[in-house]
C-alpha cells in the first residue's frame, strides 16, 4: 500500500506540475517552441545554473548590454571640406566597461548595431555610416574588432555581428583578432588559422600561447573591460543603438539545447503533453477493450466470435512499424497519432481478460435472478456486468498510461511526432541528433528521461496498487 | 381456482451423453393462500421445476413441453415478450438459491429491491426506490438498508432483501428456492415466519422447494416428494409425513435425526440415479427395499448386478459358478450363455435355484418371470415393467405398484 501512496504523490506531482506550468512558461511559449528569434536570449548548450555549486566555479550567466547601459558621447557638426561643401556629421562614441569575475570565458557574444540615418544613400561613395569596434582588456590591450561601413541601402539598419560565427558580418573580426594576436608576437602568423579562432575565448583569454586553445585550455584575464563602439553619420540626426549579450555557460534549472530552448519549460509542458495523451490513450483504448470483452462475454455465439477472432487479429498487428509508416507519409499532429493510437487499441488483451471474467459472472445467480425479473441483456450488461469489471479496469488503466506515454515517446524520438509540441521523446530524439552525450551535455537528455521514467513509475505503482485492492490474493500482510 | 397448474411438465437438457430428464411429466397445482413444498434430494429437478416455470432456459434445452396455467390461462403459448411482461414478476416471482449471490456486489439493496419496477413500469428512480423502502420494510428491515450494499448486510437481512424483491411487483406466486439453506437455524426460523406472515397478509401462494424436510412441514400446506426428475407422492402435509405412501418417502423421514430417540437414522443405499439414462419401470426401483415384480429390473440392470462383486441391499455375495457372460436381448430378457464344460440345463438349474432361494431377500431376484432353456443359452424373461402412475385417495397420491391393488400402504 505504501508504494500506492508513492504513486499517488507522483501522481498528484506531475498533475500540480501541469497546473504550474502554464504560469511558468504558458502556452504561448509552447507555441514558439519550433522558433528561433524566441530563443535567441538564451545561451547554446547551457549546463543548469546549479551545477556551480558541485563544480565550485563561478561559471557567467549571460550578460545582456541595453542601449540604455552604454555611455555616449554625440558630437554633431557641420564642416567645409576641402572641396568647399559643407559636411554634416555626428560622432558617436558609446562605451560600456564591465568587470568580468566569471571563471570561465563566456560562450558566445553577440553584438547588435542599429543605426538610424536618414538622407543619405549608399550611391555616393563615402557617404555609408562607419562604425569601428574595439575591446579594451584588462592588460591595456585594445583590440580593433571592426571597422567599416554600415553595409545596406537601407536607413534604418539593425546589423548584427555574431562574433562566434565564422560568418555574415562578423567576417572580418577573426582576421582582425589573428592580426591582434600575431601582432603581439605570441603565435606565428602561420600557425593561426582564422576557422580555429573563438573570438569569445580569444578575447577573454590571457596573451599567451593557449590564447587560441578553445575554452578548457586557454587562460582566462579576469578584469575590467571596455567596449568601444565608434560611428560616424553623414546627417546631423543619426542615431546609434548598439546592443551586446554576452552568453553565459549555465541557464536555468534544466539548461538549455542547441535551439537555445529552455528545457525546463520543455520538460515541464512535456509532463501535460505526456499525461494527456497516455491518459486519453488509455481510458478510450481500455474502456473500448473492456465494453468489447463483455459483450463478447455476454452476448456469445457470432457475436463473440467475431469480436474474438477481431481481437486475435490486432494483437498480432505491430503497431509501432504501423505508426512510423504514417507518421512518415503524414507527418500528423498529436491528436491524430492519438486517434490512430486508439484505433488500433479496440480490441486487444483487454478484450480477452474481461470477457473471461465476464463469462463467470454470468453465471452468477444475481445475473440468473435479473433475467428472471425480465431485466433486457443490455440492462444486465451495463448495470450488473460492467460495474463488477470496472474496478479491474481501474487498475488497467493505470498500468497502460506509461505505454501510451512511452509510445507517443518512441515516435518522437525517431523525430516523428508533432513538431510543434516539447514532448519528452522528441527533446531526447533531438539530443541524440544533436550528439548530446558525445560533447556531454547531459542534462539534454537526462531530464526529459526523468520525466518519462517518474511518470511511468508513477501510473505503474498506482496501477500495482489498484491490483492489489482488487486481487485480495497480492494484498500485503 | 388454482393460481398455478402444472400438467405434464417436461424439461430435458441437451448434454454430450444425451438428455438430462431433469423433469419428466410433473403435474402440480397449488391454490391460493397455500404453500407447495417441492422436496427431494439434491439433483432430483426440483430447481428445474422451478425455472421451467419461470422459463428461465439455458441455450442446451432438448425439450420444453406440458402446461404452466396461471389463474387458468396456459402461459406456454405466450412469445418471449409476452412472458417477460406479464409472468415474470408480475405472476411468478422467485427467491433464489442462496441469498448471499443473488444480489449484485455493485448496488445499494434499495435500488435492487426497485429494479423489477424500473423494469417493468415506466417509473422514476426515486418513486421506485421509495416503493422498495416499504417493502423493505414490510419484510421486517430498518430504513436505512436501502442505502447500504449487499456486503454490508448479515446473511438473514440479505435474504430478507432478496424476500422483498421477489414481492415487489405484488405477485400471485413466489417460488422459494432453498430460501434458507444457507442460513442458521435461529434466522431460518425468523425467516419462515416472515414468509408465513406475509403469506397470511397477502393472497400469495408459496412453491417451496427445499430438501429439509423439517422446514417443509414448518410451512406447507401440501408437499411433493420429487424423485429423479418425477414426483413420486404428492398430499396434504398431514397426510404425507403421518402415513407416507411411498417407499421413498418413508425412507426420506426416517432419515431424519430425532432428538432423545433410540432409532438411529437411516439412510437409503445407492445413489440417484443418472437422468440422462434413468431406470426403467419404477425410477426408484434399484434402491427400493420392496421392489417386487412390476417395479421394472431391466435386463442390463439385472446383468450388471450379477456380474457385480458386492451384491445389493442386504444380500449375500451371489455366486454363479457356470455362467461364461450374460447379455441382453431386449429390456426384458436376459441371455446366459454357460461356460465351456457345463451344459445349458445345469445353468438354467443354477439360476432357478438361486432366485428360489434368494426371492424373499434379495428384491431385484423377484422380477424374473421365467427361466427357459434354448438355443445352447439360457433365456431369463423378467416382468415387464411400467413406470406407476400416481395414484391414491383423495388428494393423497403416490406413484408406487405396491398401491396398486386396492391401495395397500407397504407399512400395513
Amino acid at each position: 500500500m505504501k508504494s500506492g501512496i508513492v504513486g499517488f504523490g507522483i501522481l498528484a506531482s506531475l498533475i500540480a506540475a501541469s497546473v504550474v506550468i502554464p504560469i511558468y512558461a504558458p502556452y504561448d511559449v509552447v507555441r514558439q517552441w519550433s522558433s528561433v528569434e524566441y530563443w535567441l536570449e538564451n545561451p547554446r548548450w547551457a549546463a543548469p545554473e546549479w551545477v556551480t555549486i558541485f563544480t565550485g566555479k563561478n561559471e557567467p550567466r549571460t550578460t545582456v548590454f541595453d542601449p540604455s547601459s552604454f555611455r555616449y558621447v554625440i558630437v554633431r557638426d557641420t564642416i567645409v571640406d576641402q572641396n568647399g561643401r559643407e559636411v554634416n556629421l555626428t560622432f558617436i562614441t558609446a562605451t560600456r566597461r564591465f568587470l568580468w569575475t566569471y571563471d570561465n570565458f563566456p560562450s558566445e557574444i553577440s553584438l547588435y548595431i542599429k543605426a538610424f540615418f536618414p538622407g543619405n544613400t549608399s550611391t555616393e561613395p563615402g557617404s555609408s555610416p562607419l562604425v569601428s569596434i574595439s575591446l579594451r582588456r584588462p592588460d591595456n590591450q585594445t583590440v580593433q574588432l571592426l571597422g567599416r561601413a554600415v553595409p545596406g541601402p537601407e536607413f534604418n539598419r539593425t546589423t548584427t555581428y555574431h562574433l562566434s560565427s565564422s560568418t555574415g558580418a562578423a567576417e572580418s573580426v577573426f582576421g582582425n583578432i589573428r592580426k591582434w594576436v600575431t601582432q603581439e608576437g605570441v603565435l606565428p602568423s602561420d600557425v593561426v588559422a582564422e576557422a580555429d579562432i573563438l573570438p569569445h575565448v580569444a578575447l577573454f583569454a590571457r596573451n599567451d600561447t593557449a590564447q587560441l586553445n578553445p575554452a578548457r585550455s586557454a587562460h582566462l584575464l579576469q578584469g575590467q573591460y571596455e567596449l568601444r563602439i565608434e560611428y560616424v553619420g553623414f546627417s546631423l540626426n543619426d542615431t546609434l543603438e548598439p546592443r551586446a549579450r554576452l552568453y553565459g555557460t549555465v541557464f536555468g534549472l534544466m539548461g538549455t539545447d542547441e535551439r537555445r530552448r529552455d528545457l525546463l519549460t520543455g520538460v515541464l509542458w512535456g509532463a501535460p503533453i505526456a499525461m494527456a495523451f497516455g491518459s486519453a490513450a488509455a481510458i478510450v483504448v481500455v474502456l473500448s477493450q473492456t465494453i468489447l470483452g463483455a459483450l463478447s462475454g455476454w452476448y456469445r455465439g457470432p457475436v463473440d466470435e467475431a469480436i474474438q477472432r477481431f481481437a486475435d487479429l490486432y494483437l498480432i498487428i505491430p503497431v509501432l512499424p504501423i505508426l512510423i509508416i504514417i507518421a512518415l507519409l503524414y507527418r500528423p499532429s498529436i491528436v491524430a497519432i492519438l486517434f490512430v493510437v486508439v484505433a488500433f487499441g479496440i480490441v486487444g488483451s483487454t478484450t480477452k481478460v474481461v470477457r473471461s471474467i465476464v463469462l463467470q459472472i454470468r453465471e452468477e445467480q444475481f445475473i440468473e435472478a435479473a433475467q428472471s425479473y425480465g431485466a433486457s441483456r443490455i440492462r444486465i450488461l451495463f448495470r450488473y456486468i460492467l460495474p463488477r469489471v470496472m474496478p479491474y479496469t481501474f487498475a488497467l488503466v493505470a498500468l497502460n498510461v506509461p505505454i501510451y506515454i512511452f509510445l507517443e515517446a518512441s515516435l518522437s524520438f525517431l523525430g516523428l511526432g508533432d513538431p510543434t509540441l516539447p514532448t519528452w521523446g522528441s527533446i531526447i530524439g533531438q539530443a541524440y541528433t544533436g550528439s548530446a552525450l558525445t560533447y556531454g551535455f547531459w542534462w539534454w537528455v537526462a531530464f526529459p528521461t526523468l520525466g518519462i521514467v517518474y511518470t511511468a513509475v508513477g501510473f505503474a505503482l498506482v496501477g500495482y496498487a489498484f491490483d492489489k485492492v482488487i486481487n485480495p490474493r497480492l494484498r500485503e500482510e | 381456482m388454482a393460481i398455478l397448474d402444472i400438467r405434464h411438465l417436461r424439461y430435458y437438457y441437451r448434454t454430450r451423453r444425451g438428455a438430462v430428464k431433469a423433469v419428466d411429466d410433473v403435474s402440480f397445482s397449488i391454490d391460493s393462500g397455500k404453500t407447495l413444498a417441492l422436496v427431494g434430494e439434491s439433483g432430483c429437478g426440483k430447481t428445474s421445476t422451478a425455472t421451467a416455470i419461470l422459463r428461465l432456459l439455458p441455450r442446451n434445452v432438448e425439450t420444453y413441453e406440458g402446461q404452466v396455467l396461471i389463474d387458468g390461462q396456459d402461459v406456454m403459448a405466450y412469445d418471449a415478450d409476452e412472458f417477460r411482461r406479464k409472468v415474470r414478476w408480475r405472476g411468478i416471482s422467485m427467491v433464489f438459491q442462496g441469498a448471499m449471490n443473488a444480489l449484485s456486489p455493485t448496488a445499494r439493496c434499495g435500488l435492487q429491491v426497485a429494479e423489477p419496477l424500473m423494469v417493468h413500469y415506466d417509473v422514476e428512480k426515486e418513486e421506485a426506490i421509495e416503493a422498495a423502502r416499504a417493502e423493505l420494510k414490510s419484510v421486517g428491515l430498518p430504513d436505512y438498508v436501502a442505502e447500504r450494499y449487499p456486503h454490508e448486510l448479515s446473511g438473514g437481512m440479505k435474504q430478507r432483501v432478496v424476500i422483498a424483491m421477489a414481492l415487489i411487483m405484488k405477485p400471485r406466486l413466489v417460488i422459494l428456492d432453498e430460501p434458507t439453506s444457507a442460513l442458521d437455524v435461529m434466522t431460518q426460523a425468523n425467516i419462515i415466519n416472515l414468509l408465513k406472515r406475509l403469506l397470511h397478509e397477502t393472497g400469495l401462494a408459496y412453491l417451496f422447494i427445499t430438501h429439509d424436510l423439517g422446514l417443509a412441514s414448518e410451512l406447507a400446506n401440501d408437499v411433493a416428494i420429487m424423485y429423479a426428475g418425477r414426483i413420486a407422492e404428492i398430499g396434504p402435509a398431514t397426510d404425507v409425513y403421518r402415513s407416507p405412501q411411498h417407499p421413498y418417502t418413508q425412507k426420506l423421514i426416517q432419515s431424519v435425526p430425532l432428538l432423545r430417540s433410540e432409532i438411529a437414522p437411516e439412510f437409503i443405499p445407492g445413489a440417484p440415479p443418472d437422468l440422462t439414462n434413468p431406470p426403467l419401470g419404477c425410477r426408484f426401483h434399484p434402491r427400493c427395499p420392496y421392489a417386487f415384480e412390476p417395479c421394472g429390473w431391466s435386463s442390463s440392470e439385472f446383468a450388471s448386478i450379477l456380474g457385480e462383486e458386492v451384491p445389493p441391499a442386504g444380500a449375500e455375495k451371489i455366486h454363479i459358478s457356470h455362467v461364461a457372460k450374460f447379455g441382453t436381448k431386449d429390456p426384458w430378457t436376459l441371455v446366459a450363455s454357460p461356460s465351456g464344460e457345463t451344459n445349458v440345463s445345469a445353468l438354467a438349474s443354477e439360476l432357478r435355484d438361486l432366485a428360489a432361494r434368494w426371492r424373499a431377500s434379495v428384491p431385484f431376484l423377484r422380477a424374473i418371470d421365467d427361466i427357459r432353456e434354448g438355443d445352447g443359452r439360457v433365456i431369463v424373461k423378467l416382468h415387464q415393467g411400467r413406470s406407476p402412475e400416481l395414484i391414491g385417495r383423495d388428494s393423497h397420491r403416490a406413484a408406487c405398484w405396491l398401491l396398486q391393488d386396492g391401495g395397500t400402504t407397504v407399512g400395513e
